[in-house]
């Protein structure tokens, strides 16, 4: 058994050598994060290792333990509520699979960088991948939470 | 009702099929005339779910966790054809935790008939056994014992090759008219352009996925797919039960881009295991399945060569496409925009649809238009080449008002309009002045192409919309909204009827448990066949709220408006509040259902458009970078800006990758894909996007019922890729034989 340290709360798992994410959709629950690729190449499973984003499908859970980690469903307040108001109001949410990702990387570059420029956006986003092409609008939500944070 | 049965004309991806509808002749709402003052139609609406989906709280089929649930994992095939010599059944059902195993030689409950499984795989991918177990480590570990021993057979995986040897799924299709080989013997000018186009994976984020769940004879399905009703209908046939003993839920699907079509392998397969066990049984495809066995655009093979007049007025066309079609599905009409792009009468068409041991192609995103516009585009700017011609200007000369197949009129057609406006908002006038040396080294151009594709929907589809006495209004549609934004869009619709502010009226869709019909979410169609079927709805229980109004105030009906939640009188004397007619209703509901009428005799329905590139090509490092892209559409009245503009981004994108990245690689010794996951299968991320541009002639078709919209799914991916190479060989002279525009494939062609 490992602790884990999610969303402020603590939990005892098991983490027969899975992988973050495995652990935290199947035996926590916490559905935000997804699998898309399983293969680091997409994002989609992004949640916050001590406040940076990190590829939840690659990470070993028991690597995980000792370390504060964030997922969409602990981001609800201050900057993060800022930021899903922005994707809604751009439209940078289509299908809406990946949108969980791209809010905690687009989170964690905010809090990093208050007022990004376009180049920020570009290089701390560029690992998240949206299939339907939301990119144009995602850009200018994180302008816009930038804007109002 | 009013109801009667008619005899109509439905397309899907440029199939038709005549078949009956019912029609209630008092779904008789005319078309809001394009200077209609409307309060929500065409005004920028943010989704009616867009919060849930920007939580994390939105369930998608991989979220559903149920109480006993199984998990499933899928033996597939090494390789592209082979022949099974033993699978050991027996110790993967003696693995811990593995509940139930269903192999080449089972057959289905009830009907025990459609076998899901081959022993002689025909594609490397293919399903041959999955594992039911407790968790997905043991469903894994069920399948590493079932011990896979196989015989490796002879495969074709160029499509060529396969013509050479006759090896096809159907007979070539010829579709000419004409006489196109002595028109091109007899034109002026005369060219030729030779194009390979690539496999394109539709790689929806969420995976191929379902999860089955039974109760008694009634089954419960979740399934991540396009087409709730068609999964439903599926699964009935398969395990011969009634339509109504299924309910498929497909609240939130995470992307299709046409490779979802119906309930698919995982549903049927997910259902077996669920009736073997009584447990739940879940069913996702993990990326690297999904990219070898999700379904792909095919590639192709095409060479077309026009004749034209000096005057620019084309006088041949005679094109030919070989499709890489694996084992089947249906042969996309990849010739279409040869036969109907321009004015010409003699046009030779012919397709091979070539058999290959890759899993059948089918649909994604404009199937079959989208790689004949890429490759026939490019030739038409051969041709203003040849001619010393502006390529925009031999579009326009070779303009046509009637459908060259069939000889009927469009509905509308504002092909023209889009030009100019392209033309405008991309600078062409400037187009030479690219050219000049630029101090970064890069080589710029400018390149157009012209977009056609169906998409004016058709029925059945049906809704019903129910207010109550708070004056709120639900809004029940078939409607299954893979992130399109349609739910939204009939939300508009029904407000804008209704005369509700949007906030108070609900869409519901992704159920088929009202057994409220809507299409399958595919060929541009959702739109233009659901939003008048809304609108009808609506107008009935606008109707009868205002009939209610009137003797609420005692004034004719017909002297009474409603908007924004307030009932008026046109003398102004009466203002209130829509809850003091709806107040009384109590428990009351005011109900009404609308039906999409038929579609126009005589005419034929279509989308347009024009969309012009700007590329940066560097010549050293064979780097081709997209600047800017301009696209104009013409897709009738646009029901919701904010989501129509992310339609086309999105459709763009995919066309830039198809031009630029994007293409599953087949190794010819092994017959295997080799890029079959996303860190070798290059899709766009957010720093390959270029500035995208948009803008809609935006006039409705009068000659469709009653909203007067069309479909815009697909209308945007279709131009793109030819406006690219269009642009990178307008900045280099040069035109490459195949896309996509790889630094390999560039360097050699600059070379």
């Amino acid at each position: 058994m490992v602790e884990l340290r999610v969303n402020c709360q603590l939990y005892e798992v098991e983490p027969f050598g899975r992988r973050l994410l495995a652990v935290l959709r199947d035996d926590l629950e916490l559905l935000g994060a997804k699998l898309a690729c399983g293969e680091g190449a997409c994002g989609a499973c992004a949640v916050l290792l001590d406040g940076r984003p990190v590829n939840a499908c690659l990470l070993l859970a028991e690597a995980a333990s000792g370390h504060e980690i964030v997922t969409i469903e602990g981001l609800s307040a201050g900057r993060a509520a800022s930021v899903q108001e922005a994707f809604v109001a751009e439209d940078a949410v289509q299908c809406g699979f990946c949108t969980p990702g791209q809010i905690v990387s687009a989170t964690a570059l905010l809090e990093r960088v208050p007022h990004p420029t376009r180049e920020e956006i570009h290089e701390a986003m560029a690992g998240n991948i949206c299939r339907c092409g939301t990119y144009t609008k995602i850009e200018r939500a994180i302008l816009r939470a930038a804007g109002a944070a | 009702m009013t109801a009667r049965f008619v005899r109509t004309r439905k397309e899907m991806e440029g199939r038709y099929e005549d078949v009956w509808v019912l029609v209630d002749e008092e779904d008789d709402v005319e078309t809001w005339p394009h200077d209609a003052e409307l309060d929500l139609v065409g005004k920028p609406a943010p989704r009616l779910d867009g919060t849930v989906r920007a939580s994390g709280r939105a369930q998608f089929t991989v979220d559903v966790r149920l109480p006993g649930m199984l998990t499933a994992a899928v033996l597939r095939s090494p390789v592209a054809h082979g022949n099974v010599r033993s699978l050991d059944i027996d110790a993967a059902l003696a693995t811990p935790g593995v509940r139930a195993v269903i192999g080449p030689e089972s057959v289905l409950s009830l009907t025990r008939s459609t076998p899901l499984l081959v022993a002689e795989p025909q594609y490397a991918g293919q399903p041959l056994a999955v594992v039911a177990a407790d968790t997905s480590e043991a469903a894994l570990a069920g399948v590493r014992a079932l011990a896979l021993e196989l015989d490796v057979l002879p495969h074709v995986v160029d499509a060529r090759e396969a013509v050479n040897e006759h090896r096809f799924t159907g007979d070539p299709a010829d579709d000419s008219r004409g006489d196109a080989e002595a028109a091109l013997a007899a034109s002026e000018v005369t060219i030729e352009l030779s194009v390979d186009t690539p496999a394109q994976l539709q790689v929806p984020l969420e995976p191929h996925a379902a999860v089955a769940s039974w109760d008694g004879d009634s089954l419960t399905a979740w399934v991540s797919t396009q087409g709730m009703f068609s999964a439903r209908d599926e699964l009935a046939a398969a395990f011969g039960l009634r339509k109504d003993d299924i309910r498929v839920l497909t609240a939130f699907v995470g992307g299709g881009f046409g490779a979802k079509q119906g309930a698919g392998f995982e549903a049927l397969a997910a259902a077996e295991l669920a009736r073997m066990t009584g447990r739940p049984v879940r069913l996702v495809n993990d990326r690297h399945a999904e990219m070898l066995d999700g379904g792909r655009r095919a590639a192709t093979h095409q060479t077309v060569r026009l004749g034209a007049g000096r005057d620019g007025i084309l006088t041949a066309i005679e094109a030919e496409a070989v499709v890489a079609m694996g084992q089947g599905g249906w042969v996309f009409p990849v010739l279409n925009p040869a036969r109907t792009l321009y004015r010409c009468a003699d046009v030779g068409a012919l397709t091979f649809p070539a058999k290959t041991n890759l899993r059948a192609q089918n649909a994604f995103r404009a199937p079959g238009v989208m790689e004949g516009t890429a490759v026939f585009e490019q030739a038409i700017d051969e041709l203003a080449l040849a001619l010393d011609l502006d390529p925009l200007e031999l579009r326009r000369r070779n303009h046509v008002d009637v459908d060259q197949v069939s000889g009927l009129p469009y509905s509308s057609k504002q092909l023209l309009a889009c030009y100019d406006r392209a033309a405008e908002l991309a600078g062409w006038d400037r187009r030479e002045e690219l050219r000049a040396p630029q101090a970064d080294g890069l080589l710029r151009g400018l390149g157009c192409a012209t977009q056609i594709w169906w998409g004016g929907g058709g029925p059945p589809s049906h809704a019903t919309v129910r207010l109550d006495s708070d004056g709120h209004a639900v809004v029940v549609t078939g409607i299954q909204d893979i992130g399109t934004g349609t739910l939204t869009g009939a939300q508009i619709v029904a407000a804008e009827e209704l005369g509700l502010p949007l906030r108070h009226v609900r869409v519901v869709g992704g159920d088929t448990g009202p057994n409220v019909y809507g299409p399958v979410a595919g060929g541009s169609q959702t739109t233009p066949s659901v939003m008048p079927a809304v609108r009808s709805a609506a107008a009935k229980v606008r109707k009868t709220l205002l009939q209610l109004a009137g003797d609420v105030f005692e004034i004719a009906a017909s002297d009474l408006e409603i908007s924004n939640g307030r009932i008026r009188s046109h003398d102004g004397a009466i203002d209130a509040d829509v809850t003091e007619v709806t107040g009384k209703l109590g428990s009351a509901t005011i109900d009404g259902s609308g039906s999409r009428g038929p579609n126009p005799d005589g005419f034929v329905v279509n989308t347009f458009g024009c969309q012009i590139a700007q590329v940066a090509v560097d010549p050293g490092l064979g780097e081709v970078r997209v600047e800017r892209l301009v696209a104009v559409h013409d897709v009738g009245r646009i029901v919701n800006p904010l989501t129509a503009s992310s339609q086309i981004e999105g459709g763009v994108l995919q066309g830039l990758a198809f031009a630029l990245t994007e293409e599953l690689v087949i190794d010819p010794t092994t017959g295997v894909p080799v890029n079959g996951h996303l860190d070798d299968y290059k899709v766009p991320s957010i720093a390959d996007v270029p500035e995208i541009v948009i803008d809609y002639p935006n006039l409705p078709d009068v000659n469709l019922p009653n909203v007067g919209s069309k479909g815009l799914g697909e209308p945007p991916i279709v131009p793109t890729a030819a406006a690219i190479a269009n642009a990178f060989a307008h900045a280099t002279g040069r035109r490459p034989a195949a896309l996509p525009l790889t630094r390999a494939r560039v360097l050699e062609t600059l070379a």
